[in-house]
Order: structure tokens, then sequence, then C-alpha cells
């Protein structure tokens, strides 16, 4: 299967303090790849590199290299606009912005230049039919957004980042604020995704990550221990660490 | 274990320490609230009774009318009019007035009264407007030049009598006189009615201009230097430098602004507007204004940015809005009810200012309200009737009460937006 991102020998400091190791690794597309590991672990600050994010925070600094598509996204050339189009992400606390949920979807496509109201119309309502949002608030496009529920802001977040027609779904512990019925609704939507989209996901719940995600990654102190079929990881890891990990004894 | 008799008495010195702090605190907080108390009590008293529409809609300097000539013309009908307390009423004419006095405390005659067909409301010009017909109105007043000749004006045959006698009259005695003067004369020569100044309509103008004006300059700039401090500097020690040099400047002494303005700002608007401006101007004011208010600007409007959530910013940029569109379409708007709140703090800062004006503008009350020329705001104007020979501490009172008012309630907005704003992201 092609490779969306490939990661060589990357490795991540906030100022002083290394947060990445010798990052190496694949992640293929059309595939749920999940990052697990304790807090700290680094998995978030991996998952952010991929679409850049982590350039808003001050002094930190990258080494390494990860391409995607073949591009160097680090490159001086890269235009992290495009990137960020191509690589949608998904936060953990669901963030829609303080305007209408048409607003919030139509908002990308209008950053981007998309003025026509019918396209508009079609884009919202197609990612909302994508993120199985529409049945519920089709009759309430103009409602704020914040009057969702967290489940539902979850969902339109990820309408929202689907607006963009990206190739990569992006999702730091999409389910961590949400109740249990929320999180079910996400997987299950991711589940569908995976049709479509390549998705990365960062999750504390390793249940979740054994339900949904085809490879998983083990990150301890910045580093992967191990990266592996979802079903090897948690059945027959090669690790003890991680075996450690996933039965529990730790994290 | 037995605990010693009497464990659960406090300690008596303790006791005596505790009450003698409270008490202190006590004291205290009650001298400032009775100070705080005091202040307005007084104002309201000096300056309540003084405050009225004429008061603010009235110009300062007194209007003097063209002066004019009153004939007396027989009617059928007497004038019918119940004086009121210190009235005094002129059936013949149809008109009464009262003693009052101008606010330096001269003696003048005030027009209470004229009756429907009073030959007052049909007086005639003379001079430069002879011929043409004024009605004079109640409320107008008389400070001098009031001529007035006798019945034997005109002679039996209706030519003017050359011996007639005037009445011998002056404003300084007395509206009484007046009336009663009134009741023996056939015509009144010349008569100069007034309307009376002391109002302050020219200042509140002023201080609006100086507001818009001021916010006109300071707003953009103070808002787009907050945006580059907060959203696109980079976060380092040349940032924070600015960052305390910006507090540094709300702590400067407003008259040390004063000068800047009257050494750069008053030259830098004549030249701007040469030819209009010859000294301190509204606009030159308006300047100095802004550089007072734009720290406040700078700084609330970066709080304002501060309690926007860092998740709207992060959601913006991963949906591949650039820098640009993620300020002006995020960051700011959400974070406008700051703003807001941040302009009423510097409407604040401007009604309040004064020392600084008086270097910038300078004290010249006007009611005749340019842009391009002097003119007081309503603080200068309480700084200018205090400062004159005859200080007028109503007046002064007066318009403290306007400004109290209109600064209080704007405070009670800022609270009210604030607490508004602050609860939308909680």
């Amino acid at each position: 299967m092609a490779i969306a991102f490939n990661v060589e020998n990357l490795n991540f400091y906030y100022e002083d303090k290394q947060a990445l190791k010798n990052i190496t690794m694949q992640i293929k597309k059309s595939e749920i790849t999940a990052f697990i590991g304790p807090s700290g672990c680094g998995k978030s600050t991996f998952i952010r590199t991929l679409n850049r994010m982590n350039d808003l925070i001050q002094g930190t600094r990258v080494e390494g290299k990860i391409e995607y598509e073949g591009q160097d996204i680090y490159d001086k050339k890269s235009d992290v606009i495009e990137l960020r189009t191509r690589v949608g992400m998904v936060f953990q606390k669901p963030n829609p912005f303080p305007m209408s949920i048409y607003d919030n979807i139509a908002y990308g496509p209008r950053a981007h230049g998309i003025k026509d109201k019918n396209t508009l119309d079609s884009i919202v309502e197609d990612s909302l039919q994508k993120a199985a949002l529409w049945n519920e608030v089709k009759d309430d496009l103009k409602k704020s957004a914040l009057a969702l529920s967290g489940g539902q802001q979850q969902r339109l977040c990820i309408a929202r980042t689907l607006a963009l027609k990206p190739e990569v779904i992006l999702m730091d512990e999409p389910t961590s604020a949400l109740d249990p019925v929320g999180t079910i609704k996400i997987e299950e939507l991711i589940l569908e995704l995976k049709k479509e989209y390549t998705i990365v996901i960062v999750t504390h719940n390793m249940q979740q990550a054994a339900r949904i995600s085809d490879k998983t990654a083990f990150f301890y102190m910045g580093e992967i221990i191990e990266f592996d079929e979802t079903s090897k990881i948690f059945t027959n890891p090669a690790k003890e660490q991680t075996e450690d990990y996933i039965t529990g004894k730790f994290g | 274990m037995q605990l010693k008799s009497g464990w659960l008495t406090m300690n008596s010195k303790q006791k005596t320490k505790d009450i003698i702090i409270r008490t202190t605190t006590y004291v205290t907080s009650f001298i400032s609230v009775f100070v705080l108390a005091s202040i307005l009590i007084f104002v309201l008293v000096e300056g309540l009774p003084l405050l009225n529409f004429d008061i603010i809609m009235g110009d300062h300097h007194h209007t003097y009318l063209p002066g004019v000539k009153i004939p007396y013309t027989a009617t059928d009908s007497y004038y019918e009019y119940t004086p009121k307390a210190g009235e005094y009423y002129s059936p013949r004419y149809g008109v009464a007035f009262k003693d009052e006095q101008t606010l330096e405390g001269e003696p003048i005659i005030e027009l209470t009264y004229v009756a429907q067909n009073s030959p007052f409301s049909r007086a005639i010009g003379i001079g430069n407007h002879a011929g043409e017909i004024y009605a004079l109105e109640v409320g107008q007043v008389f400070m001098s030049g009031i001529l007035l000749w006798s019945d034997d004006y005109f002679t039996e045959g209706g030519s003017i009598n050359p011996d007639a006698t005037t009445i011998p009259y002056q404003v300084s005695e007395g509206a009484k006189r007046f009336a009663e003067a009134l009741e023996e004369t056939f015509y009144i020569a010349t008569i100069a009615p007034v309307i009376l100044g002391g109002g302050i309509r020219g200042s509140i103008i002023t201080t609006l201009y100086l507001i818009v004006l001021t916010l006109v300059i300071a707003l953009p700039v103070g808002i787009l230097s907050a945006l580059y401090i907060h959203e696109l500097a980079p976060q380092n020690w040349f940032t924070d430098f600015l960052r305390s040099l910006i507090d540094m400047l709300t702590g400067v002494p407003s008259i040390i602004y004063g000068l800047m303005g009257a050494a750069f700002f008053i030259p830098l608007a004549q030249s701007m507007f040469s030819n209009r401006i010859d000294s301190g101007s509204i606009i030159s004011g308006a300047m100095t204004l802004s550089v007072i208010v734009l720290p406040v600007i700078i700084r609330s409007t970066e709080s304002a940015l501060d309690v926007v959530p860092k998740d709207y910013k992060l959601a913006s940029l991963a949906l591949g809005a650039n820098e640009t569109q993620t300020i002006f379409k995020v960051m700011l708007p959400n974070a406008l009810p700051g703003i807001l709140s941040a302009s009423l703090l510097a409407i604040g800062r401007i009604m309040g200012e004064s020392a600084a004006l008086i270097f910038a503008i300078g004290t010249v009350i006007t009611d005749d309200v340019s842009i391009f020329r002097q003119g007081t705001s309503l603080a200068v104007h309480i700084w200018a009737s205090m400062a004159s020979e005859n200080p007028n501490f109503a007046l002064a009172a007066t318009i403290s009460i306007i400004l109290l008012v209109v600064v209080l309630s704007i405070n009670l907005l800022i609270k009210l937006i604030t607490y508004k704003f602050m609860k939308r992201f909680r």
C-alpha cells in the first residue's frame, strides 16, 4: 500500500528539552494508525509535527525529515497552508468557532476563497453528511455551534475538517472530552471515514486503539518503542515495555 | 487525656489584639467611604440647583440681541396676569419681571412673562436693525440701556413734545422700580435684551468632538499595535520590553503629555492644516489625547485577545487559514467586546483629562465650536470657571455632576460588557 508519511530520524525540541527522539516510521494511506502511550510520551507532539502545528509554539526546533507524498514538509519552500489543507486536524477538546453551524463548516472553504453560495451550500451539506451530523442539524444550520452537545460539536469539527477535502485527518485524542455515547459515534464515524481518508489518531484509550486502528505505535519517553499491526501489538507485543503498558502495569 | 478547664476560651491578649486590628480596619475603611460620599454629596448639593436644560444647551457667552424701541399702543382690554412671588407686573405693557444676578454677581432684570398681545412682542429694531420687528421672550434679561420717555412724549395734538421728560431708570434699581416706571411711560426708546450666557453647550460639543477625533486616531493605531504585539511579533525580550514601555506610558503624568501637545502637536496640527489654525485647536488636543489613551487601548485590547481561547486560533490555522485571516476573522471578532470596553475606558479618560488639554487646546471657552480652533472640554471648563476672577463654584459643581454621571455609567457599562465577555468563554 502507498505511503502517506515517511518520517526519518525525527528529533523535536521544546527549548532545550528533547520531546521526540529518533522517530522513524512510515504511515500508510487509507489506514488508521493509532498512537498510544502514557501522558507526556510525545505522541501528541508527534502528531502535531505531521501538519506543522508545532510551528505555532515558540522555541521549538525540528531535526530530521518528514515527507508527505514524497515532499519534505519542513523544507523552507513548503507551503504550510497547502499542507494543512491536505492534512487536516481534529483536536482533543471540541473547538467550534462561536459562529453558526453553517459558518463553521464554511470557514475553511471561505478562507480558501470560495464565495459562491451554492458551492458552499453543497460543501456544508456534503461535509455534515460525511460526519454523520446532517440529519441532526439540517434544520438549524443558522444556530450557534456552541449550542450543540459535546459529541455533536466534535463531529462538527470533523465535518469542518472534511470541508477542505483533505487526504489525511489527524485526530488528537478526539474522544477524551466526550461521554461514552459520543465516543461510540465518533468511533463509528472514524471507521466510516477510513474508506476515503488516511487517519492518524492519538488516544489514551487502549481499547479504542484496539477497536478501530490497523496499526498501532507505542510511544514512551519520546521514542517509538514498538510499531506494528494493532492485532500484534495487543496480542503478542515484541517488547516487554509495550506489554507492561497495555496490560496496565504502568501509564 | 484531661484538658485544662477553659481550653476553649480565647487568650485575652489575642482577643485585644484582634479587636484593635478589626477596629482599625473598620475606622479606616469608614474614613475612605465617608470622604467619597461627602465629595459626592457636596457636588450634588452645590451643583444640582443649577443643573437644568438651559445650562446644558445654553451658550457660555451672553448673546446681545439688537436694541429695540417699544412704543405703547393702547388696547381695548387690559392684560390680565397674577404675578408670582418675586415677580413685578406692569399691567400697561402686560409684562412681568424679576430681579436676577449674572454669574458674576451683576444685577439684572429677567423677563418672566409676556402677554400675547403685549407691545413687548412687537418691539421695533433700532440702529442697524431699524424697522425690524422683534418679539421679546421670557428668559431674556436686561443688563443696561433702558431709556424711558414719560407720558408727555406726545402732545395733545399727537406730535412729539420737544420738552418731553425722560424717566430716570437704572437696571440696578431693580425690577420693582422698572414695573413702576413702565406704568408711567408712553415710549421705551431703547431697551437691549440679552440672552444670558453661562451655559456649557460649547464645552459639551467640544468634548464630543474630542472623543470622536481621539478614538478615530487612537483606536486603529491601538488595535493594530495590540494585534502586532500579541499575534505577530515574536514573543522575545524585545516584545516584553515594548510591553513594559507601554505599561510605563500609562503612568506618565498627563501634564507631561500636555507639554508634548504644546511643543509637538500644536505645530503639527498647524502644518497639517496650514492657515486654518493659529494656536491650539481641538485637533491638536485630540492628537495629545490619542497619545494618552493609546497605552490603555493597546493593553486592554491585548488582554481581550488573551481571553480568546487558543483553540480558535489553532482550529483556524489547522483549517488552512493563513495568519491574517485568522487574526481578522477569528481573533478580532471574538475580542470585540474587550475592544469595546477599551474604547469606553478611553472615553472616560478623555472626558476626565484636563491638565494636558490646558496646554494642548487652551482654556478659551467657546460657543461656536470648530475643530480648527480652541475650545474647552467639560473638565477644562470646570478648571476655567474656577480659575477666573470670580470662581463659580456652582457651575463647576454642575459640570462635575454631568461628568460624574457619564463616567460612572461608562464604568458600569464596561463591567457589564466584561462580565458578558468572560462568561462567553467559560
